[in-house]
């Protein structure tokens, strides 16, 4: 079985994504569970002309910065679709076909891996971070 | 290049290009979910380029672990899991498969939206070809001399090979072309060596005959005269290739050099086939089939065969590496089953072809092998680990 690496957007127009990546789980308060579209998770902010960044969850700032990643990644999506024509092929075994396209690369991830700073005063959060166990 | 000014506010290229003393809202995408459709892979920089251009394919069986192939290499795919948190940011027009519905066109605030939290991501380890699997579907229906009456069973085009065989393209070939293999009627096909053996007899036969050098045969010549004592001419050609090569220098093309080393080790195996011999009487048998023009030597046989003493006698028997898996420790297992301790002149034949990228042979002998040495001036020995 052979499945087709895609890049139907193109080589050239190929989209960067971009990464967050804290060392902890966000948690969204028990009322909010279920309408997370569009929900603030946090603010991000770049104080100065330095690659550092803010950011703030909840009562919870974390400090971090922007960092090259050392490999690139590439954004696959998986595409299921049913091929009339190939039902009738006998080398693929079943009708359903798989492919997958490149949505887009990663080069650059904003990393957050130090402890947060607890903010005293905010309004109560409806989406606040949680340290990991293992955090740093 | 941005067309509309406020798609510069949102999305990834909103964080990624994130001006100072600026903030930026992270919030849920509008299409939040798990999107397991969606997956990250980690790629060496020289890969990308390959991936992008569509130069990629995923190759197996359901049952078996996906590779990836570029047109010469294999790799294994594997995810790695994180424990962090990694929020996915797509570009700001990214949608899924549901249309408008998630704009928010009233948003002053600039924002980035995440459309999914990645467990992990897919790595990439360059692998070996997995060719055994090759070796054993063509070994399923080998091209005989009765073939009209034999031909059935699975029989493998090139695009079926491709779907069964775990290999880049060019691995395939090269794959193809150490087994010998002849794609006859678009089918690739591992000719029985006993079919083998006549086409050849009989290409020796016909030489000293018509007074033919070994060294330059003259395909035209060689290919009518055995086409009409009735061997195909696919397999004619074939056995110029499998036991010679093309002189290149030649002027009109098309005159062939028989290989020697082929050739003696070519009978070298037919008469161990039926079992072990004592030296003397493999090579007396051995010398007298080879044709005049070829000087044998005893080492164009290593890797086929092994010398072993049976108290004062010599013994000969077949043992051939290119029977042998390609997978070390497959390899390895064997060689010790057929032999317990060896030493490095008589092992380094039978571990020479294999290939595992970033592992060299010093590496795999320390891994698969436990090395002791009876005393200083005594050769090192080779023992299962």
């Amino acid at each position: 079985m052979q499945i087709q690496v895609k890049c139907s957007c193109g080589a050239e127009k190929c989209p960067e994504w971009a990464i967050i990546e804290l060392q902890g789980v966000v948690e969204v308060q028990p009322s909010f569970q279920h309408s997370l579209q569009n929900l603030q998770i946090g603010l991000l902010c770049r104080p100065s002309s330095q690659e550092n960044y803010t950011f703030t969850v909840g009562y919870h700032e974390l400090t971090g910065y922007k960092v090259a990643l050392k490999k690139p990644m590439v954004v696959l999506k998986k595409i299921k679709y049913m091929d009339v024509e190939r039902q009738i092929d006998e080398a693929t075994s079943s009708s359903s076909c798989v492919e997958l396209d490149v949505v887009g690369f990663i080069r650059h991830k904003i990393l957050f891996k130090t402890r947060p700073t607890t903010l005293i005063s905010g309004p109560q959060p409806t989406v606040k971070e949680k340290i990991n166990a293992e955090g740093a | 290049m941005m067309e509309q000014p406020h798609s510069c506010c949102k999305g990834a290229e909103m964080l990624l290009n994130l001006q100072p003393t600026s903030s930026v809202s992270i919030q849920y995408h509008p299409f939040f979910g798990p999107h397991d459709d969606l997956v990250l892979l980690e790629l060496d920089e020289k890969l990308l380029s390959d991936v992008l251009y569509q130069r990629v394919t995923l190759r197996g069986q359901p049952d078996e672990d996906a590779v990836l192939c570029t047109k010469s290499k294999t790799y294994s795919v594997k995810f790695v899991g994180t424990s962090n948190s990694v929020f996915l940011i797509p570009p700001a027009d990214y949608s899924t498969s549901h249309e408008s519905g998630g704009e928010n066109y009233n948003q002053q605030v600039p924002t980035a939206s995440v459309i999914k939290v990645a467990p992990g991501n897919m790595e990439l380890v360059e692998v070996a070809p997995r060719l055994d699997k090759l070796k054993s579907i063509l070994s399923e229906n080998l091209y005989s001399s009765d073939e009209a009456s034999t031909a059935m069973g699975d029989l493998y085009k090139w695009d079926d090979l491709i779907n069964k065989v775990q290999a880049s393209d060019d691995e395939l070939k090269a794959g193809l072309q150490a087994l010998s293999a002849v794609e006859i009627d678009g089918y690739w096909r591992i000719v029985d060596e006993k079919y083998m053996d006549v086409i050849l007899r009989m290409l020796l036969h016909n030489s000293v005959l018509n007074d033919w050098s070994l060294d330059s045969l003259v395909e035209d010549k060689v290919v009518s005269v055995l086409e009409s004592d009735g061997f195909p001419r696919k397999l004619v050609y074939h056995c110029l290739n499998v036991y010679g090569s093309r002189v290149e220098e030649a002027m009109d093309g098309g005159v062939w050099r028989l290989d020697a080393r082929r050739v003696c080790v070519h009978f070298a195996r037919g008469i161990l086939r039926e079992g072990k011999r004592k030296m003397e009487s493999f090579m007396e048998e051995w010398l007298r089939m080879i044709p005049e023009e070829i000087q044998p030597s005893f080492d164009m046989l290593e890797g086929e065969v092994l010398t072993e003493k049976l108290g004062v006698e010599t013994w000969v028997r077949a043992l051939s590496v290119s029977s042998f898996p390609t997978t070390p420790a497959d390899r390895f297992s064997i060689l010790f089953k057929e032999r317990a301790k060896w030493e490095w002149k008589d092992l380094e034949p039978y571990i020479r072809d294999l290939n595992v990228p970033g592992l060299s042979s010093e590496a795999l002998l320390l891994k698969y092998t436990r090395r002791s040495q009876p005393s200083i001036d005594a050769e090192p020995v080779f023992s299962a680990r």
